[in-house]
């Protein structure tokens, strides 16, 4: 177990985080992810006061569906990157990051008795069921959550208590999210394990994240770092009225993007690893932002922010303490999504 | 876990397996256990002298990167070159095909500060 924005998380449990991974590449894991935030936002201004804090624009969704989406500062960094469950017209469960939970609640700003905005993440539990078998295994404990289309959420019922199912995850892999009442969460990791669905930690979900080019917070996105660096416009909607940190991002697009985020693919097993200086040509053109190994490639990986005329296919060295992993820039994700 | 009663073991997590004048060394069930999957082995070079508690090698797991420190000073004289393409050998077998390198030693009265198998497991239990 190893502390985590506030949680006790596993890092792995019996099998090892290689093990993990693949499993989740080839049959299916579960994950505890409660430590994810939910801020519940209610009533008949919710609509209105998510459009104008949050970079996405929900009017290109529907009541029912799921979208990623960003908030910044007035600077444009990202304070958080955010997935908003649109249950109904007038309810949404936001959920941002472990630690960044209180600062989404101030940006979403006070409630009032059009608009109410509470931290309601220590109700629930959430499970994620990530992997190619993920529907098929647990359909025969939780057919309805089974069910559930990409980026979609709908309440189910669990052996008598209701829950909330999406269809999202951060492996790159099909699955759904589960948020469970915090009393019936056992119950439900049992009814899901029971099924031969093996559960995987926290070292698993940060390769599995990797692999797929999923930024974390704290490493691809945050202070400093805007949507843009990230590769990230599709999560701006430049057509809606406006929200927070609109101008200082518009600026930076007109001044050009720099730097970007690329991926790297290392010759070797060796992992390159967060903070490392890329060269091109002798001449530092970068840092490594997150680096492992990939237990798919069985090569070492990494995502970094470079200088924007680094390119695809471009040959690049990674500074390991005194000596240099030899790589290639190449396009990501690094492993197929699906 | 596992901590074989002929072999000595170092404060930082080595086993040392006496060979004549030579030391064959390797990490503990205990050491692999905590650093989690391994994933790579930056292995030292024969003919490199190494100081008993210097550092002459690291291993990288999915986790973390941990220095390995010599448990007694001499010349590497073999090494596992199996390690470069099968890291994993250090987490299957640690104290078979997962040795590290063997280093002829210069001061063999270096092993009387070493710890018993007893002692390392009490001193593991402490941590």
């Amino acid at each position: 177990m190893v502390p985590f924005g506030g949680w006790d998380m596993p890092l792995n449990y019996a099998a090892g985080t290689l093990a993990e991974h693949r499993a989740c590449r080839t049959a299916a894991v579960v994950f505890d992810v409660s430590h994810l935030g939910t801020v519940r936002v209610e009533g008949a201004l919710a609509l209105e006061r998510l459009q104008a804090v949050l970079t996405n624009d929900l009017d290109k969704v529907e009541p029912g569906r799921c979208q990623y989406t960003h908030l910044l500062d007035e600077t444009g960094s990202v304070v958080d990157d955010i997935i908003v469950w649109w249950r109904t017209p007038e309810l949404f469960d936001v959920m941002p990051n472990a630690s960044n939970t209180d600062g989404v609640v101030a940006a979403l700003g006070v409630s009032n008795e059009k608009l109410q905005v509470n931290d309601v993440t220590a109700t629930r539990a959430i499970l994620a069921v990530q992997g190619p078998n993920a529907r098929a295994m647990s359909s025969a404990v939780i057919p309805e959550a089974a069910s559930i289309g990409r980026f979609r959420v709908a309440e189910f019922e669990f052996d008598g208590t209701t829950c909330v199912v999406a269809g999202t995850g951060y492996t790159g892999e099909d699955g759904f999210e589960i948020a469970v009442p915090a009393e019936r969460a056992s119950d439900l990791w049992r009814a899901i394990t029971s099924v031969g669905i093996e559960p995987a930690g926290l070292g698993a979900r940060d390769t599995l994240r990797l692999e797929a080019a999923l930024p974390l917070h704290g490493h691809e996105l945050g202070e400093g770092i805007t949507p843009l660096n990230a590769g990230l416009e599709w999560v701006v909607s430049w057509t809606k009225p406006g929200f927070r940190g609109r101008d200082a991002l518009a600026a930076q697009k007109a001044a050009g993007v720099d730097p970007v985020l690329v991926g790297l693919l290392i010759d070797g097993k060796r992992p390159p690893r967060a903070g490392m200086a890329v060269l091109r040509g002798g001449e530092r053109v970068g840092t490594v932002s997150s680096g492992n190994f990939s237990p798919m490639l069985s090569q070492g990986i990494a995502l970094a922010f470079v200088h924007p005329d680094v390119a695809v296919g471009d040959c690049i060295q990674c500074e390991a303490r005194g000596s240099l992993l030899e790589g290639t820039v190449v396009h990501t994700p690094f492993v197929a999504k699906h | 876990m596992n901590h074989p009663a002929d072999l000595k073991y170092s404060s930082d997590h080595e086993w040392v397996k006496v060979e004549g004048t030579t030391a064959r060394i390797g990490i503990s069930d205990f050491a692999q256990d905590n650093l989690g999957d391994i994933v790579w082995v930056d292995l030292p070079a024969q003919g490199l002298h190494v100081e008993a508690n210097g550092a002459f090698s690291e291993v990288e797991s999915t986790k973390s990167v941990s220095e390995i420190f010599a448990p007694v000073s001499g010349t590497i004289v073999e090494v596992n070159d199996q390690l470069q393409d099968a890291p994993e050998l250090l987490n299957r077998d640690p104290y078979g095909t997962g040795w590290i390198c063997v280093v002829e030693m210069s001061d063999p009265t270096e092993l009387d500060s070493l710890l018993d198998a007893a002692a390392y497991e009490s001193l593991i239990g402490d941590e």
